[in-house]
């Protein structure tokens, strides 16, 4: 069930002045798919998905979201989960607090057994809340921080877990990478906006030290501070070989690079997966140049996994090709919690799902090894692909893991 | 950077901000009206500059001009005219309604994902490189301001229809018995104000090359702090506040240490309601000096 939102009566008046209005869509199948969608005969398996279609985590959300419906034709179409077809109700929540909640309490009232939520512990708390009161499984299936599980929701958090890297996994990904490459001094600029970014980045100065990296200056604002000049001023002058900037897709993220590049300074800037996506850089060769970030898959046509590349260019074919390479943690997600059901061989309870899950290791998914454990309920250790944008050409360059770092602040 | 660096982006940030907060000033002069939308018509402005991206510069600025100046007077038209004589607190919430719809219309019509504008961006590089970091886009701040906020100046203290305009904000029933013609005061009034819209999008998108639905209320929201600030009774005044919030805003983000940072946005409101609380008037509003408007 797709919820109408009121941004679409506000648009209604707005059809009077010629604006129309783009219905977000649901991920097509194939007629072969549907007809081989048969197979699974049992009673389905429901999943309510309570997510943003709307606002800003809409990026995140309805990619992932609609590579799990097309993974899901998949699994259906061979026979489902243990001879049961998984079906998603689906629950727009536009990130306002109060219908996340409803929505989410409907999805339980529809018969959700799993609930899937917005790739954000804190904008999904309200889902969540309810999930974990219902003692459901309560999946965000590309959070990237170590909110889901019990370090933000209590006990009950153990039935929560996400299917994104622990910021632990990221920050130590991108100190292999300037290790890699020579990159041997680095200053760090945080943006406070997200605990995300400050995770990456600590955990990122952790083990860039550790491999014998040095930090020449630690710099950070807050997006919406109007600071970010400053702040690209003393990064530019720093003298550092790279800079890592953990922030997101914001407008201070072009503000921050055009302000860098026109002061002289080409050298590589740096991010985690947030700044994925290519569509924030300003036009502009000279300055979208030696840009790095780690992500999930690569989003533009070269991602090295061919079953990616296959399922990008499906929803691209269907008008819906993901911005970012997180897309791929929907299917990945599915694949957990499709793993989960049958290694309880059929059962939904939350806590027995969960405890599948905790016992995770290296489990093979769309996006690379999965692993989860009592003190982890985001993944450990998976691979992440590296993209390099060069006159503003954004292509994959490697797969890189954190090795035997990325643990360095927990252990 | 050194000291002149900080000075000279504080008085850039000033700027930008006494653009915005001159347009609030002016209607709210001329109508007694507190004009929170202007924000969206600066974003309406900001994204037509995305979608005319591929046409000549000149053109797209231009056209930019055009589309914040019809956006400013459907806006006079089918909000603030409507509700002439309303107080100034139920004009300020149905123009914040007003611009949270809008706000909501940019979500729909151009997504969630902001919109890259590369126009001009060579404005960004330095005239003075090294400790200074002098950019051209700050000396373009200023000088748009200076010339903008110059002519409005000269508009309303060098011109008849200034003096109308003036006559307007002393007392809107007498002007109109004496036979200005109001609705004529109050076109020019949101032609100004659609014009400085235009010139902060293009400044903004100069500095901040990614148009997203929350440029409006982010940027007004400030202004509008700053022309309390300064004093919403006087247009001088009010224009000023845009500038100081803008000023301290940035030099605090110049010369806070590292740590305390993030404590840009809160002691900025601090400072305004530590001069409000001191002078609820208004910072400049002279002590035991009556309301006046221009």
């Amino acid at each position: 069930m797709r919820r109408s939102s009121w941004l679409k009566s506000v648009v209604a008046v707005a059809g009077a002045v010629g604006i129309a209005l783009g219905t977000v869509s649901v991920s097509g199948a194939s007629p072969a798919s549907h007809e081989r969608a048969n197979k699974a005969t049992g009673k389905p398996i429901v999943i309510g998905a309570v997510i943003d279609e709307t606002s800003t985590m809409k990026p995140f959300d309805q990619p992932a979201l609609e590579a799990a419906e097309v993974w899901a034709k998949k699994v259906n179409a061979k026979g489902g989960v243990l001879g049961r077809p998984v079906e998603f109700k689906v629950y727009n929540d536009e990130l306002q607090p109060a219908l996340t909640k409803s929505d989410a309490e409907k999805a339980v009232a529809a018969g959700a057994k799993i609930l899937w939520v917005t790739c954000d512990a804190t904008f999904a708390a309200p889902a969540i809340e309810v999930g974990l009161a219902h003692h459901l499984l309560t999946i965000a299936p590309c959070t990237s921080s170590s909110e889901m599980g019990p370090k933000k929701f209590g006990p009950a958090g153990r039935l929560a877990f996400s299917f994104g890297n622990e910021p632990s996994t990221t920050g130590a990904v991108i100190a292999r990478l300037l290790m890699q490459k020579g990159w041997k001094t680095a200053t760090v600029v945080t943006d406070h906006l997200l605990t995300y970014f400050l995770d990456v980045c600590e955990n990122f100065t952790a083990d860039y030290k550790a491999l014998g990296g040095k930090i020449v200056s630690q710099l950070s604002y807050t997006t919406g501070d109007h600071t970010i000049s400053q702040v690209a001023s003393k990064a530019a002058s720093s003298g550092a070989s790279a800079t890592v900037l953990c922030t997101t897709t914001t407008p201070t993220l072009p503000t921050f690079v055009t302000s860098v590049r026109t002061l002289g300074n080409t050298k590589p800037i740096v991010g985690p997966w947030s700044i994925d996506g290519g569509f924030w850089e300003p036009k502009t060769p000279k300055i979208s140049t030696n840009l790095w970030w780690a992500t999930y898959a690569s989003v533009f046509g070269d991602d090295p996994n061919a079953t990616v590349r296959a399922l990008y260019s499906q929803m691209k074919a269907e008008g819906e090709a993901p911005l970012t390479g997180g897309f791929v943690l929907g299917p990945t997600a599915l694949e957990g919690i499709v793993t989960a059901i049958e290694r309880t061989k059929g059962s939904l309870t939350g806590a027995k799902l969960a405890s599948a899950l905790v016992h995770f290791h290296n489990v093979p998914t769309l996006s690379g090894l999965v692993s989860f454990s009592n003190a982890f309920h985001a993944v450990v250790g998976r691979a992440e692909a590296i993209i390099e944008v060069s006159n503003d050409k954004p292509h994959f360059v490697q797969l890189l893991t954190p090795g035997k770092y990325g643990l360095v602040l927990h252990t | 950077m050194t000291v002149v660096g900080y000075l000279v982006n504080a008085i850039s940030l000033g700027a930008l901000y006494a653009l915005i907060a001159v347009s609030v000033g002016l209607v709210f002069a001329v109508l007694r009206q507190i004009n929170l939308a202007q924000g969206e018509v600066m974003a309406f402005g900001a994204y037509s500059l995305w979608l005319m991206r591929s046409l000549p510069i000149w053109l797209a600025i231009v056209l930019c001009f055009a589309i914040c100046i019809a956006g400013s007077l459907v806006l006079q038209v089918a909000v603030f005219r409507p509700l002439r004589g309303a107080s100034a607190l139920a004009t300020l919430i149905v123009t914040f309604g007003v611009s949270y719809g809008l706000e909501a219309l940019w979500l729909v019509v151009f997504g969630p994902n902001g919109k890259p504008v590369s126009m001009l961006i060579r404005l960004n590089n330095t005239v003075i490189g090294g400790a200074i970091a002098l950019r051209w886009i700050t000396i373009v701040d200023i000088g748009a301001a200076a010339l903008l906020l110059g002519g409005l100046y000269a508009l309303l203290f060098r011109s008849s229809l200034g003096l109308r305009m003036r006559a307007v904000a002393e007392d809107f029933s007498t002007a109109r018995i004496v036979g200005v013609r109001i609705e004529r005061v109050v076109t020019v009034a949101f032609v100004l104000c659609g014009a400085s819209a235009a010139v902060v999008a293009v400044l903004e998108t100069v500095q901040t090359p990614l148009v997203t639905t929350t440029l409006g209320l982010s940027l007004i929201v400030v202004a509008l702090v700053g022309v309390v600030l300064g004093g919403l009774d006087h247009l001088g005044r009010a224009t000023a506040g845009g500038f100081i919030v803008g000023f301290v805003n940035s030099l605090l983000g110049s010369i806070l240490p590292e740590q305390q940072l993030v404590f840009v946005t809160s002691l900025t409101f601090l400072f305004v309601v530590i001069v409000l609380v001191v002078r609820p008037a208004g910072l400049l509003a002279p002590r035991g000096v009556g309301v006046e408007r221009v």
